[in-house]
């Protein structure tokens, strides 16, 4: 599955969410690039990614940097012993 | 319809107008256009870690954002960026870490490998392998889950908190925070690998010792290797009380940053 995220990197939360099958990897691409023009015509800096993971769950643990605020991800790291 | 391949100078032109921010919105487009051109060989990729038996987290698309930043922050050109498309894999432990990145040095030959591990920086742990299909490179981020926990914490503080935090910057409680628990994560992974290993001359031992016992040896024989059997019992023992209070230091300095960050959320009388 493709992800597409816009994330605000000082409020630390994801303002846009959005998934596709991997035959859509053209819209997902698409999309990105028009967001990032809509932004840059309103002089918005803002973090937008696409990324690929087999699921969703899957894509929270690799990068919960965009889905958990810091408290959440140090309470999750102190849990986290091997 | 495929588009004409842009030049290096071209690409490299792209990236001094976006580094002093006088980009228009055509080179956001032509932008775009040279993070497609990444497209087949991710994918290739992706597909042989798929293989592998890992599950990649790919990333089609650096943002526009981090693409600037890295050109403000260091003396790179564009073309010379491997990191435009890339993934992340993360694996249990250390071992798996080397298992898996001999395995990609295997697979794509010429990648070239970025150990992170023995010299930080700024206190990221890790390993980036660099694969290179068609002349486009692939970067491939490989974690432990340790690793993994420590770099989100340093990207999240970065995002929330101040920005130079990820590149040694930011307040000097917080980098130090950072710091101390990038070490004892690294002082708690080689004392993992050395455990892992004398777990496994115990089990060793206490196969043979079994083995030994099938054959009725003189009761003599029998209870000297029960006593050393009992001591490299005792000793994982040992080692496993180590190990808890290795990762004690990490939970310590975690439990602390949270109250700090509490503390900061509390209204200011």
């Amino acid at each position: 599955m493709i992800f597409l995220i816009e994330y605000n990197r000082s409020e630390g939360r994801v303002l846009t969410f959005r998934n596709f099958d991997e035959s859509q990897r053209q819209d997902a691409e698409d999309l990105r690039l028009n967001i990032e023009l809509a932004l840059n015509r309103k002089g918005v800096d803002h973090e937008v990614v696409l990324l690929e993971a087999e699921s969703e769950d899957a894509l929270r643990r690799t990068h919960q940097r965009y889905f958990a605020d810091l408290t959440q991800l140090l309470k999750s790291a102190g849990g986290q012993q091997g | 319809m495929t588009k004409k391949a842009l030049s290096k100078t071209q690409i490299d032109r792209l990236g001094d107008r976006l580094k002093i921010g006088s980009h228009t919105e055509s080179d956001l487009r032509l932008l775009d256009d040279y993070r497609r051109s990444f497209g087949e060989a991710y994918e290739a990729v992706l597909r042989t870690i798929r293989e592998r038996g890992e599950f990649p987290t790919g990333r089609l698309a650096k943002s526009t954002l981090s693409i600037v930043e890295k050109l403000r922050r260091e003396s790179i050109r564009l073309s010379q960026m491997q990191d435009i498309a890339g993934c992340r894999v993360v694996v249990a432990d250390v071992a798996k870490q080397d298992q898996f990145v001999a395995s990609l040095t295997t697979d794509f030959t010429g990648a070239s490998v970025m150990d992170r591990r023995d010299k930080p920086s700024y206190g990221y742990r890790a390993v980036h392998v660099i694969a290179e299909i068609s002349g486009k490179p692939i970067e491939i981020q490989v974690r432990t889950k340790l690793q993994h926990m420590w770099a989100e914490l340093s990207e999240k503080s970065s995002d929330v908190l101040d920005p130079t935090i990820k590149y040694g910057g930011g307040s000097d409680v917080w980098r130090k925070f950072l710091t101390s628990s990038s070490e004892a994560v690294a002082a708690y992974e080689t004392f993992e690998g050395r455990y892992a290993e004398a777990v496994a001359a115990h089990e060793e031992f206490e196969k043979a010792t079994l083995e030994l016992l099938a054959f009725h040896p003189p009761e003599q024989e029998v209870q000297e290797t029960r006593a050393r059997l009992g001591n490299s019992a005792r000793r994982i023992a040992e080692l496993q009380r180590k190990q808890a209070r290795l990762w004690r230091v990490n939970a310590d300095l975690l439990t602390q940053a949270i109250t700090r960050l509490d503390k900061a959320k509390e209204p200011k009388r």
